[in-house]
């Protein structure tokens, strides 16, 4: 259900859009300095979905702000190599500037508190697509054009209306497309998801995972997935990196590991999503087989 | 929108007059007797009756208070014992000069507070950083009289820049006015560092930051946008509370305001005049208030739409 016709080309020929390469994250704490991530290496290419899963606290979203070092500067410590499209953003602090709003998109995990509550939907869309170069400031009309045709692609109904509303008027699932579309302002080639699904009612996050399967196929967009949900995970991973205590204990296929778990923990990450069978019966199957982007 | 307004104007008329009713009843009860203020310590038993006759103390209370009742609704509260002048208009009188200091000092208290509080915001914990909290911190802590006192030793009689006293030129202003500003400085820039830190860790600050919002959109527009309610409402109060007088600052530089009337009405037990003062500071203070409730809307769209029905 994942493999479009992009992750079969050949990889090896093209630059992944992010490497990643022994990379380390060392948080300054009251406690003493902690090595949330140790160690870690993946890479994604076009078109291909990555995830990294793993318990609350196992560095998995350290290493998500890690990587776009949205970390407070003055109390995490970044080593190993981060390449974004090739631009090596772990050696000097300045250079994500030039992936920012550019190649590189973050989902945030709460749309309820990811936008700022005090300015509206279209305002802080406008501002994305002016970053991004789309529009120029000066031409409204451009601006709104652009701004209805993105909440149009992520099935956004009357585009208009919503513009003019604040994050508070619309529900968590619609936001998280308005941030999807906000996300889509710059064209992104890489987007990381962070929990994208997890602070969302059961009834709209298939139509959120679908809306980014969706967006993958049609553009192409290498997708670095935060999840602690395995049902999340198997449905659109094309590679899973099982994380703990701050390092990959497993790594490989999805299905392969869904089959053939070969940790313990693993297992428990396993057992701990009651909803893999296709056929399963319990209540919250129906999230996983995403029926359709028209829950919410 | 009309019913809010008409609610909150109801709720400060109430304001109002149980702030004049509670200091009728409390100047009443407190030491001390008009009409020996008025005629003098060496005045006769029989002087003294004369000038409660004439003011009407002779009166029981409650039946004063029905006077005072009548008078409120007229908006005449009477001769002012000391002033031999209705005393409303003793105070309308003085008010202009409270107003200018109070607006004064608001002014200089935003336009340093507020860059200052951002500016402490974006360098937490560095040297300088904690040199100006320092310095907060001691601005807090000064009392008004002191600081007015060193201002005035150093600006008006050691290097003579300023005149010490009054309000006779534009000159005058600049030394009580920074009396004032320096502790609502301490207070506001505080207090906007402290709304800045926690909108700088907002998690929607952290999603603009990702699609590469500059450094300074992020503060100004983002965590100032969303710091700006409190902040107004602190500088909006702050405001309020000055119009009831500035009394100790305005005594310290013979400030020709209410602050210093309401001292001399006091100490001449000048019923009329307090009460005239109290009524009109408390309709201002409330007014001001009024402005800053009406203003919520304006600032914050969560009050103005209300909590929609989602999607």
């Amino acid at each position: 259900m994942t493999a479009s016709t992009v992750t079969e080309q050949p990889k090896f020929t093209e630059q992944p859009l992010l490497e990643v390469r022994d990379f380390q994250v060392e948080l300054i704490t009251d406690a003493g300095i902690i090595r949330a991530v140790d160690s870690v290496s993946f890479s994604i290419h076009r078109g291909e979905t990555v995830t990294i899963i793993g318990e609350s606290g196992s560095g998995k979203s350290t290493t998500a702000m890690g990587i776009l070092r949205l970390l407070p500067e003055d109390l995490a410590v970044l080593s190993g190599t981060v390449l974004i499209d090739g631009v090596d953003v772990t050696a000097d602090p300045k250079a994500i500037d030039k992936v920012r709003g550019k190649t590189l998109a973050l989902i945030p995990q709460d749309p309820m508190t990811a936008l700022s509550p005090v300015h509206s939907i279209g305002s802080q869309l406008f501002e994305a697509i002016r970053i991004a170069g789309a529009a120029s400031a000066k031409d409204k009309g451009a601006l709104q054009a652009r701004a209805v045709r993105l909440l149009e692609q992520v099935h956004i109904p009357t585009p208009e209306k919503q513009l003019k509303k604040y994050p508070h008027q619309l529900s968590g699932g619609m936001l998280q497309r308005v941030l999807i579309a906000i996300a889509l302002a710059s064209e992104p080639q890489l987007l990381v998801a962070d929990e994208p699904t997890s602070a969302l009612d059961v009834t709209v996050q298939g139509g959120i995972l679908d809306l980014l399967l969706e967006l993958q196929e049609q553009r192409g967009i290498g997708i670095l997935m935060i999840t602690h949900d395995l049902g999340v995970a198997r449905l659109i991973s094309d590679r899973i990196h099982v994380m703990k205590d701050g390092s990959f204990v497993e790594s490989g296929d999805v299905q392969q590991i869904v089959d053939h778990p070969a940790t313990e923990y693993t297992r428990a990450l396993l057992a701990a999503v009651p909803v893999l069978g296709p056929w399963d019966e319990t209540p919250a199957a129906t999230t996983l087989t995403t029926t359709g982007a028209s829950h919410d | 929108m009309t019913n809010y307004i008409l609610k909150r104007l109801g709720q400060g008329l109430l304001t109002v007059f149980l702030t004049v009713s509670t200091v009728f009843v409390l100047i009443r009860m407190a030491p001390g007797d008009p009409a020996v203020s008025y005629a003098g310590p060496l005045a006769t038993t029989e002087q003294l009756d004369a000038v409660r006759e004439q003011f009407g103390l002779n009166k029981p209370v409650l039946e004063q208070y029905w006077i005072f009742l009548q008078q409120l609704f007229t908006g005449n509260l009477g001769q002012s014992y000391s002033f031999q002048a209705p005393a409303m208009q003793v105070v309308a009188e003085r008010m202009p000069y409270t107003l200018t200091l109070a607006t004064a000092s608001i002014l200089l208290t935003a336009v340093v507070a507020i860059p200052l509080g951002v500016w402490m915001s974006r360098r937490p914990d560095t040297g300088k950083e904690l040199g100006v909290n320092v310095l907060t911190i001691a601005g807090q802590s000064m009392p008004d009289f002191w600081t007015g006192i060193m201002l005035l030793t150093g600006f008006a009689v050691l290097v003579p820049i300023f005149p010490a006293s009054g309000f006779a030129t534009w000159g005058g202003l600049v030394l009580p006015t920074i009396t004032i500003a320096i502790l609502q400085i301490a207070l506001i820039s505080r207090m906007v560092r402290r709304e800045m830190t926690a909108n700088f860790a907002a998690p929607y600050l952290t999603v603009a930051r990702s699609r590469g919002v500059k450094n300074s959109v992020l503060t100004w527009r983002y965590a100032m946008g969303n710091s700006a309610i409190p902040v107004f409402t602190a500088l909006g109060t702050r405001f309020a509370a000055m119009l009831n007088g500035v009394v100790v600052v305005e005594v310290v530089f013979a400030w020709p305001g209410v602050g210093s009337l309401i001292v001399r009405a006091l100490e001449t037990r000048d019923y009329p005049l307090i009460q005239a003062t109290v009524l009109l500071t408390a309709l201002l203070a409330v007014g001001v208030q009024l402005v800053i409730d009406l203003a919520y809307p304006l600032l914050d769209p969560r009050v103005r739409l209300g909590k929609a029905a989602t999607a």
